[in-house]
């Protein structure tokens, strides 16, 4: 249901300066537009709202904050985005708590691209189909 | 008074059914002719009126016997007769009136007998042959006769002052017996009010009745009750955890301001809420000596008797003696609890350095790395299509600082699992239980969070037991129960492997044996050769 037409709009959580450098070059690069950035969860609650993204990465690490709690805060958006966590981390060290979080799934930072983005959300789009935003033409906003 | 209390101490003694050696030897004197000489050898001497009446009579008699057997036979001469009358009186009284008896038996033999004509002196030189015999002979009886009262007089005294010893003795010997029996206590670790409550029993037992407590001075003009052991009856006495004010002039202030032990006898006039309430429950004699723990006044070991007679004299010293074993009890237990302090201070230090060396690796080495890959992915993407061995290249080396990224982050992982920190104990174990070679039945019963330490020292027992589960013990499956109930976290780990599992050197559990305990926990290894591997744990959480 996500991306047939245009690209998708996303928002990157981290606190990291670098990282958000980087993937915002690379995601740019393979057809992903970064519509904006944040590094904590006030800028990225902000964020989600002024520009209701597609798509969420929300780094799991936020300095003192948790990712999964901005998480949950996401999802109780009158929109929600599909939020999608990160982390250095592996996945199977955090799936405990990636299962029970309201995320659609997780991608390993080494591993960002705009194919693993793409597989869980079509992944994700198979267990909860509303989660996922629909995405049909330019918005005008 | 004291001769009153001992012999109440013989009477514990004899209470205690101690079997005095004495007692035989007692009855081995009784016999009859130790009797009889005591009989007639005794030190202490009958009036003198009697005296003179038993030698005049004495003496009276020895006159008509000899006239009499004179009569028989007249050549002899019966002097020796009156010997007899001399070692009578010589046998009980003093010397004085032996040698009057003497001088008077001869006199009355010269006289009656030996048939002087007008003078008192004998007229034939046969006859003051027997006199002159007769006087030293007696004189020497009445020396030898003295000696001999003197003698028993001296044996009856050293027998007296051997069975006061012995008195002495026995009670000494009890004493120590009873500070014997609480320095056990000590000795065993067990807690200064658990060692107080027995020196209470001791005294009791020695003083019959008296009430006692312990109290701890907190050095803000009030002492706390540590321990207190009371007659039973009706009374609104303090009880342990109760503060009493050390201002006033009580035994407990009193020890307080002079270091040194105290006695009232009669706390009439005595200023002080204490002491009012002293006067209020009928209390007679206090005494009370200071318990110094460090060279400093830690409390104060008290008792009270209510009855009208002071406490004994002796009750300061013996209290003493019983107050360095509390105090020796308060500094192991004070001991003990620095130990325990500085153990789970050193854990939890070396648990916290762990973290932030993972946080910092996270924040600073991993990132950096993280994002030097997605750079080359990035640069790998930009390169012309027609450099394929660059772009070659490139993947390799973006695969490259991703295969670092991964060994960094195992590592990681070992220093401190995230999930710890992120999702708390029950969400670490299960992903635990996910990773394990072995396969895991999981039973998680705990909700919320434990404090830090305890949550990484569970954490880590069960990790370890996992890692032996697979690695050592070839087991097929491992059960692991943890639940959190009354103040007591409770961790289990059982696998069906080859058990011969122990604590000692080289073993990483012994390690974990260190945490556990380090933090007031008990772990217990019960693991039989071919029968498998249990971990029993229970780590005391506050509440939950």
């Amino acid at each position: 249901m996500v991306l047939q037409l245009g690209r998708l709009r996303c928002v990157i959580v981290d606190d990291s300066p670098r990282f958000l450098d980087i993937a915002r070059r690379l995601l740019e690069q393979q057809g992903i537009t970064v519509v904006g950035t944040a590094s904590n969860t006030a800028d990225a609650v902000r964020s989600a709202t002024e520009l209701q993204p597609d798509v969420i990465l929300v780094d799991v690490e936020l300095g003192p904050e948790s990712g999964f709690d901005l998480a949950e805060r996401l999802h109780d958006e009158a929109h929600p985005a599909a939020v999608i966590l990160i982390s250095t981390h592996a996945e199977q060290d955090l799936a405990e708590l990636i299962s029970g979080s309201p995320a659609v799934g997780f991608v390993s930072k080494s591993d960002l691209s705009f194919d693993a983005i793409r597989d869980v959300l079509r992944a994700g789009d198979g267990t909860e189909g509303e989660r996922v935003a629909p995405v049909s033409g330019p918005r005008g906003r | 008074m004291t001769r009153k209390w001992s012999r109440r101490s013989i009477g514990a003694l004899s209470r205690r059914g101690a079997a005095s050696p004495r007692a035989a030897f007692d009855s081995d004197a009784r016999q009859l002719p130790a009797r009889l000489i005591s009989l007639l050898v005794r030190p202490t001497t009958p009036p003198l009126w009697l005296g003179i009446v038993v030698a005049a009579t004495v003496i009276t008699v020895e006159t008509v016997v000899v006239h009499q057997l004179n009569k028989v036979a007249p050549q002899n001469a019966f002097g020796a007769v009156f010997l007899l009358g001399v070692l009578v009186v010589s046998a009980r009284w003093g010397f004085a009136l032996s040698v009057l008896t003497t001088v008077v038996s001869a006199v009355i033999y010269v006289y009656f007998h030996l048939q002087v004509e007008g003078t008192l002196l004998p007229a034939k030189p046969g006859d003051w042959v027997a006199v002159v015999v007769f006087l030293p002979v007696a004189l020497v009886a009445n020396l030898m006769a003295g000696q001999a009262r003197l003698r028993t007089a001296e044996a009856v005294l050293r027998r007296r002052e051997a069975e006061a010893s012995r008195d002495e003795l026995a009670i000494l010997a009890e004493h120590q017996a009873a500070l014997r029996r609480v320095a056990t206590l000590a000795a065993r670790g067990e807690s200064p009010s658990e060692v107080f409550t027995a020196v209470a029993e001791e005294l009791a037992l020695w003083l019959h009745v008296v009430d006692a407590v312990l109290i701890r001075y907190e050095g803000d003009g009030t002492g706390t009750l540590v321990a207190v052991r009371y007659e039973p009856r009706e009374t609104r006495m303090p009880v342990t955890g109760d503060t009493i004010s050390t201002e006033g002039d009580d035994v407990g202030a009193i020890v307080l301001r002079t270091g040194h032990g105290a006695r009232i006898d009669n706390h009439a006039h005595v200023g002080g809420a204490v002491a009012t309430r002293i006067r209020a429950e009928g209390f007679g004699s206090i005494v009370g000596v200071p318990i110094v723990v460090d060279k400093r006044v830690w409390g104060a070991a008290i008792v009270g008797s209510r009855r009208t007679e002071p406490l004994p004299a002796d009750t300061e010293t013996r209290l003493g003696d019983f107050a360095d074993l509390v105090a020796t009890a308060i500094a192991n237990a004070a001991t003990r609890a620095e130990l325990i302090a500085s153990r789970a201070r050193i854990v939890a230090a070396a648990d916290d350095a762990r973290r932030r060396l993972e946080r910092d690796l996270h924040d600073g080495a991993q990132q950096r790395l993280v994002s030097l890959g997605l750079e080359v992915r990035l640069a790998e993407a930009s390169v012309p299509a027609e450099w394929v061995d660059v772009q070659e290249q490139l993947s390799a080396i973006a695969s490259g600082l991703t295969g670092v990224s991964e060994d960094l982050r195992e590592l990681s992982h070992g220093i401190h699992p995230a999930i710890l920190s992120k999702g708390g104990l029950g969400s670490a174990v299960r992903t635990l239980a996910r990773r394990s070679a072995v396969p895991v039945a999981l039973d998680v019963a705990i909700e919320g969070r434990f404090t830090e330490s305890v949550e990484v020292a569970a954490y880590y027992v069960v990790a370890e037991a996992l890692t032996n589960a697979a690695k050592h013990a070839h087991a097929s499956e491992v059960e692991v129960s943890l639940r959190a109930e009354d103040g007591t976290l409770h961790v289990v780990i059982g696998d069906d492997g080859v058990g011969g599992a122990s604590s000692g050197a080289g073993s990483g559990l012994i390690g974990l044996q260190d945490r556990v305990e380090a933090l007031g926990g008990h772990m217990q290894i019960t693991s039989p050769p071919g029968h498998g591997t249990t971990l029993d744990i229970t780590i005391p959480v506050a509440g939950e």
